[in-house]
């Protein structure tokens, strides 16, 4: 679960959302889970035009099968650790 | 609603008379059984089963009454076919009400009757009357007349007691329809007129022994009372048998349940008779205050006085106290034993019409006595407005809250519909799935992320935040950050408990299967279907790898076997030297240099030795520690097996560039080099550095470097510049500066005689990387001799023997002269601005020099008097240039002014001179 254990160190960061139905959402983040759902406090919608229903909304809950893509902060990620991170887990599911 | 007290003409109301039979219409037919005019011809009519018509409709001797609830509280003489019909009272008029109540009298007898009728028309079933129409409508509309208009409701003094709801006790002759008809039974009327509290007792007291005495012949007489008349609100269903046997079935469960009933309400009708004597009184006074307030009111027309307030206060209070009696539980229990909800109801909306009334005065009363009374029409208006707000605002906060509220009810609708036991299931089944064989391995990531956060803020690395159990089992924790408190520090201890659990029922049942075979047990229910419960789609591209094994372990196997056959080459060559040949490079097993994706493959692999190693030296190295030898066993073999795969100890000449070189070449592989260069051996690091020294010129960023001489943008010259920088910043300040710290000057000569050997030194010099490492030689140099000269009892600083010194000296001296000659070029703005031509020359920025200005202030601290001079006059022309610029201020950017000054002086403090001495 390397991707949960990424998002466990980008709580508190603001993180862009984007949805499968081409909603993208900005907020701070405050918790993932195992299913990468994810749970955003003040958030905001980036085409407010377009979804004048999502400005009322100040905090949601995003199932993570609905995600298409997350922007995360390149300033609190570690590179090179992301990718012996990935190179231990790619090492680790050959060996399985 | 009336003005001036005249009647409103409304269809409601109207509607309503037709309903209630008031009004009659020409087309409708009339019927009028029971009454005088009633001509007999039903009597007449010759039909079949009849014969029992009488019994059915009670029209035989005297009936039980024990289904007339309405009456069980008076004494059983009084029958129940009383109220065989309503239509009968209502035109035999009530002789009774006139003789006892005068001033009853003085109302009209069609609001008397009419509100008779509104108790028994619409229930009767033997009414002609169309049904459906609730009663209480009726009633309520009666009072909203009644309260409206001054005129009505000065009949509301005898109406009044007419709807309370226990008039029919108090009086009860009056009022109730059953005791009413005295036209049909003129015993029960005669007598009732006469009758006094006293008698009714006795003979209330009387049939409580007659039914004690005689209960066998009583129930005998209910069941034939029973079969013969069913109460007119069961009618409809009575005709069906199995509703006789239910109700009969009933009846004796009821009979028995009235002996003990009887007592009961005898002791009630006392206390209610008490109540009723006083209430009436009350409710007289009352009648008599209304009145009176009204006429004060007519007199001051502006508002209520002080004796109305004081009235309405009064009235307020009466009223109150005279409802609470109506709630008393004897008055409750006495009303609704009898009789059904509805009836009851018929009295609430006046009671409430009269509440709010005088609620809304009294609180006027209030304002008014609360403000004093108003002086002038302002005041009072102000004062009104005021009020108006107030109220208002009372209202907005009285909605808001109310909101609230309802915003509560409804979220709270669905709390603690999970028990705490439910919620820890769930917990349990989210948590399972992270726990893991090594939790440490598994939030790698973010382990080590905190770990590196915590060292940059200072703080002590912390435990790892895993929740381990004895078998390695466990889940991380994730981020230390701040201490978890309250709420939260509950929540996790929660989850530990939970993973505990887990954790332990796992093991549990790891035993049980051990204890029993499992194959015994397994498909015993049947099959399980393949593969459907798993989400992964079914691959389309299916590539056949020439070994199972995927990416590590292939580049390792093909390092195996490359190294195998170099090993077998090395061999031969050797053997050949030991046969006295001499070393022929043409003879040598020249190989192609590495391809790129060769070289992506050893840097992967050489990433796995290097995670390998950093899992290894997650744990205690030290002697005592169990398994220690072991893994400093392995950590001996992976660092053996890193060296190797740098290939660092080819010769030289295996190819060009060399397989070590090309490893360097990606930026993962300059990456990579500072953290191989960390575990590997001292003597292993020497070599290493060695072969990058000499074999410089190979490195892309060296013979690239010609890329960077060039103002245009272009991508080749970006991505040297990065992988340039990369270079400098992993490879040189990190791996080497490291490495040269424990070199001795010895070697610093050996690698600058390398370097000056090549030939090359001049094209090492010109590039960027080239003047980087050569400055780092030249100030590590230059901090040893330094060390020597000035902290000889340093124990640490190896002793420098003189021989060393003057070795390093004549190198430097050597390489000075190779590059004396070509001293400006060493700055990229001078090789920029020849290769331009003239006309459109770009100034290229200052930072590109500041590589070179520092190498020659290296070479200026290093160098003897007369080198400084020739090194001087050399740079005469340039160091004016800067200086002049500078002070002529041609230089209008103030960053590049500081930076050229800056440049300068660094130059200049190394020669003991500065930028201000020179006199423009």
């Amino acid at each position: 679960m390397l991707i949960f254990s990424v998002f466990k160190t980008l709580t508190d960061q603001r993180v862009t959302v984007e949805l499968k139905n081409d909603l993208s959402i900005t907020g701070t983040l405050k918790s993932v889970d195992q299913f990468l759902n994810i749970r955003l406090d003040g958030i905001k919608v980036l085409d407010e035009q377009r979804y004048p229903h999502m400005m009322a909304v100040r905090n949601c809950f995003i199932r993570g099968s609905v995600v298409r893509y997350v922007q995360i902060p390149k300033e609190h990620v570690d590179v090179q650790l992301l990718e012996d991170a990935t190179r231990r887990e790619a090492a680790n599911t050959v060996k399985r | 609603m009336s003005f001036f007290g005249f009647e409103q003409n409304d269809l409601e109301r109207e509607k309503q008379q037709f309903i209630s039979g008031q009004v009659k219409e020409d087309g409708l037919a009339e019927y009028t059984w029971g009454e005088d005019s009633y001509d007999g011809l039903g009597d007449a009519l010759q039909e079949g089963g009849d014969d029992l018509n009488d019994e059915t409709f009670g029209g035989v001797g005297e009936v039980g009454k024990d289904f007339d609830f309405t009456r069980q509280v008076l004494s059983d003489n009084v029958p129940a076919e009383l109220r065989r019909t309503t239509a009968v009272q209502q035109s035999n008029g009530f002789p009774q009400e006139r003789s006892l109540s005068p001033p009853q009298k003085q109302a009209p007898s069609s609001y008397t009757s009419s509100s008779l009728q509104s108790l028994w028309d619409s229930k009767s079933p033997f009414s002609v009357l169309p049904r459906g129409f609730a009663s209480t409508s009726r009633v309520d509309d009666h009072h909203v007349r009644a309260a409206a208009s001054p005129d009505l409701l000065s009949h509301s003094q005898s109406a009044y007691p007419t709807f309370s709801p226990f008039a029919d006790m108090a009086a009860p002759v009056t009022h109730s329809p059953a005791l009413s008809q005295e036209s049909i039974f003129p015993r029960a009327s005669s007598q009732m007129e006469g009758r006094t509290l006293q008698e009714i007792e006795a003979e209330m007291r009387a049939s409580a022994v007659r039914s004690r005495e005689a209960p066998q012949l009583r129930q005998q007489q209910l069941l034939q009372a029973q079969a013969r008349t069913p109460p007119p609100r069961l009618h409809p269903h009575a005709q069906s048998p199995r509703f006789h046997q239910l109700q009969q079935h009933i009846l004796i469960q009821q009979q028995q349940q009235q002996k003990q009933q009887q007592q009961q309400l005898q002791d009630l009708q006392e206390q209610l008779r008490a109540e009723e004597l006083e209430r009436q009184l009350r409710a007289q006074q009352i009648s008599q205050l209304q009145q009176q307030q009204l006429l004060l009111r007519r007199q001051s027309p502006s508002g209520p006085t002080l004796a109305e307030i004081q009235a309405a206060q009064h009235l307020a209070q009466l009223q109150q106290e005279q409802r609470r009696r109506q709630r008393s539980p004897a008055a409750d229990q006495r009303y609704h034993v009898p009789q059904p909800l509805q009836e009851s109801a018929q009295f609430l909306p006046q009671n409430i019409q009269m509440q709010q009334r005088l609620l809304a005065e009294l609180a006027q009363a209030e304002f008014i006595r609360e403000y004093g009374t108003p002086q002038t029409q302002e005041e009072q208006e102000a004062l009104r407005a005021e009020a108006v707000r107030k109220i208002m605002e009372a209202e907005r906060m009285e909605e808001k809250r109310r909101r609230k509220a309802a915003k509560i009810a409804h979220m709270s609708r669905y709390n603690d519909l999970m028990t705490q036991s439910d919620k820890d299931f769930i917990t349990r089944i989210q948590v399972s799935q992270l726990v893991t064989q090594d939790p440490y391995l598994e939030d790698w990531y973010c382990q080590t992320w905190n770990q590196i956060i915590r060292a940059k803020q200072g703080l002590q690395p912390e435990e790892q935040r895993v929740l381990t159990f004895d078998s390695g089992v466990g889940v991380g924790l994730g981020i230390p950050g701040q201490r978890p408190s309250g709420r939260k520090l509950s929540a996790v201890q929660r989850m530990e408990a939970q993973v505990e659990r887990i954790v332990n029922n796992a093991r549990q049942r790891e035993k049980e299967k051990g204890l029993q075979s499992l194959s015994s047990l397994q498909g015993a229910l049947g099959k399980t279907a393949g593969r459907s419960y798993k989400a992964a789609p079914r691959q389309l591209l299916q590539v056949d790898s020439p070994r199972p094994a995927a990416n590590g372990d292939h580049s390792e196997d093909e390092y195996k076997t490359d190294f195998e056959v170099h090993a077998a080459k090395e061999a031969a060559k050797l053997r050949k030297g030991v046969l006295g040949e001499m070393h022929d490079e043409h003879n040598f097993v020249r190989r192609d240099p590495l391809t790129h994706l060769e070289v992506l493959a050893i840097i992967e692999h050489l990433y796995d030795l290097v995670l390998q190693l950093g899992a290894i030296e997650r744990y205690d190295l030290s002697e005592d520690v169990e398994g220690a030898n072991e893994r400093r066993e392995q950590r001996k073999r992976l660092v053996d097996s890193l060296y190797e795969g740098l290939r660092a100890n080819l010769p030289i000449e295996t190819s060009n560039p060399h397989p070590f070189i090309s490893l360097l070449g990606p930026m993962k592989g300059k990456v990579l080099f500072p953290r191989v260069a960390h575990v590997l051996e001292e003597d292993q690091l020497l070599i290493v550095l060695t072969l990058l020294i000499t074999c410089l010129t190979q490195l892309d960023v060296v013979a690239g470097a010609h890329l960077l001489d060039s103002m245009e943008d272009t991508p080749e010259r970006r991505d040297m510049e990065r992988q340039t920088n990369a270079f400098q910043h992993y490879v040189l300040i990190v791996s080497v500066l490291h490495a040269l710290q424990k070199v001795t000057l010895r070697e610093l000569t050996g690698i600058l005689r390398l370097l000056r050997d090549q030939g090359q030194i001049v094209t090492i010099a010109r590039t960027k990387p080239g003047l980087d490492l050569l400055f780092l030689l030249l100030s590590r140099a230059d901090l040893l001799i330094h060390t020597h000269t000035y902290d000889l009892g340093a124990d640490s600083t190896p002793q420098l023997s003189m021989e060393d010194v003057e070795v390093w000296q004549s190198e430097f001296d050597l390489m000075f002269s190779a590059l004396h000659p070509h001293l400006t070029e060493l700055f990229p703005s001078e090789r920029i601005l020849r290769a331009q031509s003239g006309g459109s020359a770009q100034i290229p920025p200052e930072h590109m020099d500041t590589a070179a200005w520092q190498f020659l202030a290296s070479v200026g601290a290093m160098a003897s008097l007369p080198q400084q001079q020739m090194l001087v006059t050399a740079l005469r022309e340039k160091v004016l240039d800067l200086v002049i610029g500078v002070k002529k201020g041609w230089v209008a950017d103030s960053e590049e002014r500081d930076m050229k000054t800056k440049n300068v002086n660094t130059f200049l403090h190394a020669l003991k001179l500065d930028s201000s001495q020179i006199a423009v």
